[in-house]
């Protein structure tokens, strides 16, 4: 037998035993050493590998029946019919379950619409000049087609079938790119909008709004720590991820490109003006030369666009308590945008600017967020002027210094980026704007609307999904059979989510009826843990059932015994909430039933060995590791956003 | 014997996706609720109720259409493992011991609770003049009669397995990692890949 097998084996039998250990004998039970029982039980079962909602509905059906009888035979049976029912209708009722196939939905578009291939490419070439930059790009398009598809699977065989062969071929070390490419594609479980954070919140009873703000910097953090390690790994073994030559660095520009910038400037905005201006030459047309005009004056277009909605929101004399949020977002976010824009160099500067775009949209019209990217720049464009007229009319109040400080650094960021912006990075620029700038927006506006509380996860959710399937127009990629088998799989998907949730919503209440949350309650507090013994010990058992069961599987039935065990120990069950979030990664990640691992084994060369690419996840394994801690140290980085906005 | 597991898993499976287009009703119905609410300045009270009774259908249908495909959610640490006599064995008594009482169960229980909401003409009290109740109820007992005549196929299926040592074939359906497709999708051939080979074996670094 494999290994894994015995590997199984040994857990269950652990559970066993120490079921056997813990109970008392048979003639002493209570009924809530049965809800105990019940619960080793319900481990062993799932792991024998029966589909896990019926699982839960008979159990729970089984010991439910077992409660009602000891209070009263004669209605047992009705009881237990009624609550089944009951659990069942609950479920198909519940408000916060509903975003589930809706977000689900729009992922299964998103990832139709087949945007990574030239995703990867653009970020590959914004990304040439750091170090490891291959693994840098991967990371970055594994994050944000992960954020915006949620699909752990689809997302490592494509970037397996893209990212692998081009590191490979670049030399890279066969560890590092299956790390990547692993750690990479399962971040779009924790980056809201994420399944898991709706699922945890319709469990524990928080916020979905609350926990989409919390766990967004978080996911960044996460990110952004992959993308360190690389570059610092890059920097300092060089041979295992060589830097790209010259020519795969080149960018082929289009023809006029290349006469403008050797005949008058290489920079793009002297270049085009003098050609447009001055004397042209023969061979390129005016109309290409204004479009491209066009193009590269966008960040700039878009930063006025930002800083004038800002100054018209800081001066336009509203109620306070309304602005205040809303504004002090806006400068923070602008903010935080300038303090990175210097570190990645002058390209990322205008992808934060278009990332902000939204968000003045929405605060002004909440309708601009149902239309695709593009159009939405449209009506941001018309809303702006709109607006000045209207709140003209009243007395305006002085803009704070605050917004001052914000104009110029964003003026200074700007002349920075035309001061780089050479005609290669145009072109660069206008493969991001095709497959970037769409994704990211759109992510964005969802979350946006959801956590500034323009609407609900729902309504943004549905949003979403009509995004997707514009934007799989505007790839020409919809027609009836995507239709259809995006539709198909939602139903699936959403089917086995829910379910899961029938089942358990049964199992619980069993589990509750029994009285078995009271022994596990009164036995934690007898062992007179301090809140960080007690934290510990939670994520430890969470880790250790991430890796027979599938984090579903967790949320739906241990966190309804952790969750009543929080108020005792002063712990935010929100706070808790992204711990576990951040901690569920790290199953996906550990061998020997890592899914993400199995994926990228199906799509990669026959000689790559499933023990390379576990052994490329550790390192990324031990920094979501460090990133719990850094959490639990620091959990401002995930409380401040919604201590902020939900104050 | 083959023909009729088919065609229950046809019955399902045509069900569960006639009503997973519910989804694309759901999305526009949403949006254009959005819209409608915003821009127009014109709620809908029955938008609430409407849906979640299109979410509650789409899921509930789905479950037998999930259960023929093999969709749902398994514990598979060990049980991808096992011979498929094993498997067969492990399953055919679940689905006794846990499927068959729970689904039966809820199915008639469904039932009643459906028949009640029919008999006092039930309507949603959310918001006044609510939408009819009963007929999202009534979801209930046909879902699990659905789900039931599924798990009686997928208990024949465990049985046939049992008998010939391995697990006799289901209907196609489209999945979701798909590598042929996704291949197809991104232009990557299975030559590529393999020719890839001799990087593995021999990284650039090494070439003489």
């Amino acid at each position: 037998m494999k290994k894994e097998v015995w590997f199984g084996l040994s857990i269950m039998a652990m559970v066993v035993i120490a079921a056997f250990v813990l109970l008392p004998s048979p003639s002493q039970m209570t009924n809530g050493h049965l809800g105990l029982l019940m619960l080793a039980l319900v481990v062993v079962a799932i792991m024998l590998g029966f589909p896990t909602a019926f699982t839960l509905m008979g159990m729970g059906m089984v010991f439910a029946w077992i409660a009602y009888r000891s209070q009263n035979p004669g209605l047992a049976v009705q009881q237990t019919l009624d609550l089944m029912v009951q659990r069942t209708y609950s479920v198909m009722s519940n408000d916060v379950l509903i975003s589930i196939p809706l977000f689900v939905f729009m992922g299964y578009l998103i990832e139709r619409a087949n945007l990574i291939e030239k995703l990867f490419k653009s970020m590959h070439l914004a990304t040439a000049r750091v170090p490891g930059s291959l693994a840098v790009a991967t990371i970055i398009t594994c994050a944000i087609f992960a954020t915006a598809t949620g699909i752990v699977g689809a997302v490592v065989t494509l970037m397996g079938l893209l990212a692998l062969p081009a590191m490979l071929r670049a030399g890279y070390s066969v560890q590092l790119s299956a790390g990547a490419i692993t750690a990479g594609g399962c971040l779009g479980i924790l980056i809201p909008p994420s399944v898991m954070l709706i699922v945890y919140g319709a469990t524990a009873g928080v916020s979905v709004v609350k926990l989409y703000a919390g766990a967004f910097f978080p996911g960044i953090m996460l990110a952004s720590l992959y993308v360190l390690y690389v570059v610092v790994l890059a920097k300092w073994k060089p041979h295992l991820a060589p830097p790209m030559s010259e020519e795969d660095r080149r960018v082929p520009l289009p023809p006029f490109a290349e006469i403008v910038s050797t005949s008058i400037s290489n920079k793009v905005l002297p270049g085009l003006i003098g050609a447009i201006k001055g004397k042209r030459n023969a061979a390129v047309p005016m109309r290409e030369l204004v479009n491209h005009l066009v193009i590269a004056v966008l960040p700039a277009l878009v930063v006025a666009l930002i800083m004038g909605a800002i100054y018209l929101k800081v001066t336009a004399p509203l109620p306070p308590e309304t602005v205040e949020g809303v504004v002090a977002m806006g400068g923070g976010i602008s903010d935080s945008a300038e303090d990175e824009a210097p570190g990645v160099g002058g390209l990322a500067e205008p992808e934060e600017a278009g990332g902000l775009q939204p968000l003045p949209a929405e605060a002004g019209t909440p309708e601009a967020t149902a239309k695709s990217p593009v159009e939405e720049v449209k009506t941001t464009e018309a809303q702006a002027p709109a607006a000045v007229p209207e709140a003209a009319v009243q007395e305006r109040q002085p803009a704070p210094t605050s917004f001052w400080i914000g104009l110029v650094s964003c003026a200074v960021a700007l002349a920075l980026f035309y001061a780089y912006f050479s005609f290669a990075r145009l072109e660069i620029f206008k493969m991001l704007l095709g497959s970037f700038f769409p994704l990211a927006m759109m992510i964005l506006a969802v979350l946006g609307t959801i956590v500034f509380g323009v609407a609900t996860p729902t309504e943004a959710a549905a949003m979403g999904s009509l995004g997707g399937i514009l934007l799989a127009a505007a790839y020409r990629r919809l027609n009836m059979q995507v239709m259809r088998e995006s539709v198909y799989l939602t139903a699936k998907t959403s089917a086995m989510v829910c379910w899961l949730f029938v089942g358990s919503s049964i199992f619980s209440a069993a589990f509750a009826l029994l009285g078995g949350q009271e022994i596990i309650n009164t036995w934690v507090l007898s062992m007179n843990m301090t809140p960080v013994q007690f934290m510990i010990l939670a994520q430890v058992v969470i880790f250790l059932l991430g890796w027979p069961l599938e984090w579903t599987e967790i949320i739906v039935i241990f966190m309804p015994i952790f969750i009543p065990l929080l108020p005792h120990f002063g712990i935010d069950p929100l706070f808790f909430g992204l711990l576990v979030a951040l901690n569920l990664q790290t199953a996906f990640l550990s061998p020997p039933v890592a899914m993400a691992a199995f994926y990228l084994k199906g799509v990669s060369p026959p000689h790559v060995t499933l023990n390379q690419i576990f052994a490329g996840m550790l390192p990324f394994m031990a920094i979501q590791v460090f990133a719990i801690f850094l959490l639990y140290q620091f959990p401002a980085i995930g409380m401040w956003l919604p201590e902020m906005l939900y104050k | 014997m083959q023909k009729l597991l088919l065609a229950v898993d046809k019955l399902s499976t045509v069900v569960g996706q006639a009503f997973s287009w519910l989804i694309l009703a759901l999305t526009l119905m949403i949006s254009w609720e959005v819209f409608s609410r915003y821009a127009m300045d014109n709620p809908h009270p029955w938008a609430f109720d409407v849906m979640s009774m299109m979410y509650g259908t789409l899921f509930m249908t789905a479950g037998a259409y999930t259960l023929s495909k093999n969709g749902h959610v398994r514990g598979d640490v060990l049980y991808g493992f096992f011979p498929p006599r094993l498997q067969a064995g492990l399953d055919l008594a679940l689905y006794i011991l846990f499927f068959i009482p729970g689904v039966v169960a809820m199915a008639w229980a469904g039932y009643n609770f459906a028949a009640e909401s029919w008999a006092i003409n039930e309507h949603s009290n959310i918001t006044a003049n609510g939408p009819p109740v009963y007929p999202f109820k009534t979801v209930i007992p046909i879902a699990g009669a659905i789900l039931l005549a599924q798990g009686l196929v997928e208990i024949v299926r465990c049985i046939v397995c049992l008998k010939q040592g391995e697990w006799p074939s289901r209907g196609q359906d489209v999945e979701e990692v798909d590598v042929e497709k996704l291949k197809e999708m991104v232009h990557v051939k299975d030559e590529d890949i393999a020719k890839l080979d001799e990087y593995v074996i021999h990284p650039k670094g090494s070439h003489p």
